[in-house]
């Protein structure tokens, strides 16, 4: 029977023997996971257990895509990767843009399962239901762009879509990406590193198959429908104009724009940087596949110092973690900083957070002046910066210690120096600053992967629009709902937006254009699309019982790794320096109490932070509760 | 009589013009089995989306040896009559293009048929990259973007070159 929506068939490809197998996709398990993150979370709870080390042949790297994957459904580009965090240790995942996700369904699979380590570098070519590993001796080394170059020439054709890592994946720098084609990344929890570990340089795929749906007409009109409202969303032009780095302004006046690793809530040079102050480098709009936004932009230096510098994804992470957040305002040098962090495959959020410490470190005395290899530390010295990503990268020198990451690198440097390590379970915080949006603070600590933003993604707070929100969840919520300084219905939205997350990021497409920032998407359009597509008289409801499992199954994994409400916290200045800056101004999280709340609407455990047996049994997760013997 | 106007510095590479496209010609999400494909030179950033030119002389109707490909009054579209066409491919070798191609799972050769009058892909292009406008403007639009450039050189030369 056709599995529409799906390709119906996945590849397993266990490194050590060289040895490829095509599986069928079980269908209870589509429809129990959806695809995605939820197909990762399942594998990694079934075969890697809490004894692995995530650099170890025992990782699992799961590529996967959705059932929504290479259709017309807005920025059905994207593709999930899912490994075991080698900054955590414990679960993680990385979402990319760009083609990769919809040429590997249209060459037959739905996604591809890496096991064990090669006995030397090599790649995976996949073909239209075929599947080889490939020497990959030449291309070790080498960075991102030119793997990808290489191997398009190799196999004599441009439209060939790639997945790559660079030195930085090479060395197990914690932090490392994956370069996606064209120019994009999955980008955090070290996801790269895993891909070095196991001496996989790349992943090449062409496919000329296509996906099927159930009912294609109905597809055609859902799918129209959605495009005219992002079409005509009020934000659509900001984004189709600026991207992310347009948010830098609004971002600086509300006190969350991490500057001098998160010392101040706003970069006083700001203009310098953002999204306007870009514009005169851009020179292409670029879309991810099926993308009506196309915020990503292409960006070139024609004169300077970095003269002929091209690079594309340039985000406001990008502007925050290596502008304000080591205080600089030289834009071109964060231009050229983009550019190395996607060749050398380095999350540009880690590296910069691991350099913002260390500056914070020289500034406070706790590391003597010469600690860097003589480098200068003090705040906005842009040659430190580049010349530290590139020593990451390569491991050299004191590179060898930011590519541990901002935990490891406070436990070799000593307890004085912990307080100043930004970071959540490991990972470094991305330029968000809580203090100055409640909720960013809260979902911070809830994350299943270490600090991050993207998993509850409250962006109804931080714009403060009334009509979205009263949109997606009615007027009883307001006005606390949209006030970022408000604790109250915080922890509903947190949840609500993780397990919508879940459901997006399974189902395979965007944040950006269409569910979150420009959100004209929701949970019953989202059921809509997947009964189009897969014939599935799915709802809504059963929709959110989907992303709840799958976001219960990753906290289950944490737990059986050692984690719970113990490590739900944030670093000291979080919680007890107040912000200095903005409109965010004299305020600190509030996370007990929004925390409380949010275990109480989770159904966990108000002591433990760990699921309760009754939430789990309701969601299907009986072996799971088993398994933590709840 | 309209005409498919592509406009490639407006293209951003999204590709929806392919899915929608293959949806209607084969009824899948299938880039493969569409009739107009973005070609991508993508270290130049360069994006083109490129598809049948609805030829004045039409080689693929010519050489076709059951005469399966004609005119549609109304659009104007070259179009491939599915009771006739055989799947030969002669109007594969033809076409200098590479516009018309043979759809496998099909048989038969498949190529832009403007949608009856209703393009899809301009319908789902969200950039306006793809239009459906009349000839006469199509071609006036154009020559007014090339002369844009001339103006502006001639306003360097008369102003002494650039400052």
């Amino acid at each position: 029977m056709t599995l529409h929506g799906y390709a119906g068939r996945y590849l397993r490809v266990d490194l050590t023997t060289g040895h490829i197998k095509t599986v069928e996709l079980d269908p209870v398990l589509a429809r129990t996971y959806l695809g995605g993150n939820g197909f990762g979370t399942r594998l990694l709870w079934d075969e890697v257990g809490p004894e692995v080390d995530p650099l170890s042949p025992g990782n699992l790297l799961v590529l996967a895509t959705g059932p929504l994957s290479g259709t017309t459904w807005p920025g059905s580009g994207r593709l999930e990767v899912i490994a075991k965090s080698p900054l955590s240790g414990a679960y993680g995942d990385s979402n990319s843009g760009g083609f990769f996700g919809p040429e590997l369904k249209y060459a037959g699979f739905d996604m591809v399962v890496f096991q064990g380590r090669s006995p030397r570098p090599v790649y995976l070519y996949i073909e239209d239901g075929h599947a080889e590993l490939r020497d990959a001796s030449t291309l070790w080394g080498k960075g991102t762009y030119e793997t990808e170059a290489l191997i398009r020439q190799e196999l004599g054709d441009p439209d060939i879509k790639t997945c790559t890592i660079g030195p930085a994946g090479e060395n197990l720098v914690r932090f490392a990406c994956i370069n996606v084609s064209y120019m994009r990344s999955a980008g955090r929890a070290g996801m790269g590193a895993v891909m070095g570990s196991k001496l996989l340089k790349a992943v090449a795929v062409r496919g000329f198959g296509g996906v099927t749906l159930a009912d294609p007409g109905r597809f055609w009109e859902l799918t129209m429908a959605a495009h005219q409202r992002i079409r005509q969303n009020f934000l659509y032009p900001m984004v189709r104009q600026y991207g992310s780095a347009g948010l830098t302004a609004l971002v600086n006046m509300t006190g969350r724009f991490p500057t001098k690793n998160f010392q101040l809530g706003a970069f006083d040079e700001h203009p310098k940087i953002g999204g306007e102050a870009l514009e005169k480098y851009v020179v292409k709009h670029l879309a991810c596949f099926a993308c009506p936004v196309a915020c990503d932009k292409a960006v070139r230096l024609d004169e300077g110092e970095f003269r002929g510098t091209l690079t594309s994804s340039l985000e406001y992470e990008a502007v925050g973690s290596l502008g304000g957040g080591i205080g600089n305002s030289h834009l071109e040098s964060i231009v050229r900083g983009n550019r190395l962090c996607d060749d050398l495959g380095m999350d540009i959020i880690s590296a910069g957070r691991t350099i913002s410490f260390l500056m914070e470190l020289g500034q406070r005395g706790i590391i003597p002046p010469d600690f860097a290899d003589g480098l200068d530390l003090s705040w906005g010295n842009y040659h430190t910066m580049l010349a530290l990503l590139e020593k990451t990268a390569l491991r050299q020198g004191v590179g060898n210690l930011l590519a541990e990451g901002v935990r490891r690198m406070a436990l070799e440097i000593g307890p004085e120096s912990e307080p100043y390590a930004m970071h959540v379970k490991g990972q470094e915080i991305a330029c968000q600053d809580g203090r100055g949006q409640q909720s960013m603070g809260l979902a911070h600590v809830t994350s299943t992967r270490g600090a991050d933003h993207l998993k509850a993604y409250p962006t109804i707070d931080e714009t403060g629009f009334p009509s979205p929100a009263v949109a997606r969840y009615g007027e009883q919520y307001m006005p606390e709902l949209i006030d970022p300084h408000a604790v109250r219905h915080k922890p509903m939205i947190v949840k609500d937006g993780e397990d919508f997350s879940a459901v997006v990021d399974a189902s395979g497409h965007c944040k950006i254009g269409g569910t979150f920032v420009i959100a004209e998407i929701d949970w019953e359009d989202e059921a809509g699309a997947l009964q189009a597509a897969t014939g599935w008289n799915i709802t809504a409801d059963e929709l959110k019982a989907a992303g709840e499992r799958i976001y219960n199954l990753q906290r289950c994994y944490n737990v059986l790794h050692g984690l719970g409400r113990a490590q739900d916290t944030l670093p000291r200045r979080m919680l007890t320096e107040p912000n200095p800056s903005g409109t965010g101004r004299g305020r600190v999280v509030e996370l007990e109490t929004m925390l409380d709340e949010y275990y109480v609407l989770r159904g966990w455990d108000l002591k433990t932070g760990v699921p309760t047996r009754a939430r789990l049994l309701q969601l299907g997760l009986e072996d799971a509760a088993e398994r933590l013997k709840l | 009589m309209k005409f498919l106007a592509i406009d490639s510095d407006k293209c951003n590479g999204c590709r929806l013009c392919e899915l929608a496209c293959s949806l209607r010609a084969a009824g899948t999400m299938q880039p493969a089995r569409s009739r107009i494909s973005v070609l991508k030179w993508e270290e130049r950033l360069l994006n083109l989306p490129f598809t049948c030119f609805q030829c004045e002389r039409a080689l693929c109707a010519e050489v076709c040896p059951v005469n399966a490909i004609a005119r549609d009054g109304a659009t104007g579209a070259l179009v491939v009559s599915k009771e006739r066409c055989l799947g030969c491919g002669m109007c594969t070798q033809a076409c200098p293009f590479g516009t018309i191609a043979l759809d496998r799972p099909l048989g038969q050769a498949s190529k832009c048929d403007l949608c009856g009058g209703e393009p899809r892909c301009v319908t789902i292009c969200p950039t306006g990259a793809i239009t459906y406008a009349p000839g006469g403007r199509t071609g006036l639009d154009r020559r007014r973007a090339g002369a844009g450039k001339l103006a502006s050189l001639l306003q360097l030369v008369e102003g002494g070159g650039p400052q």
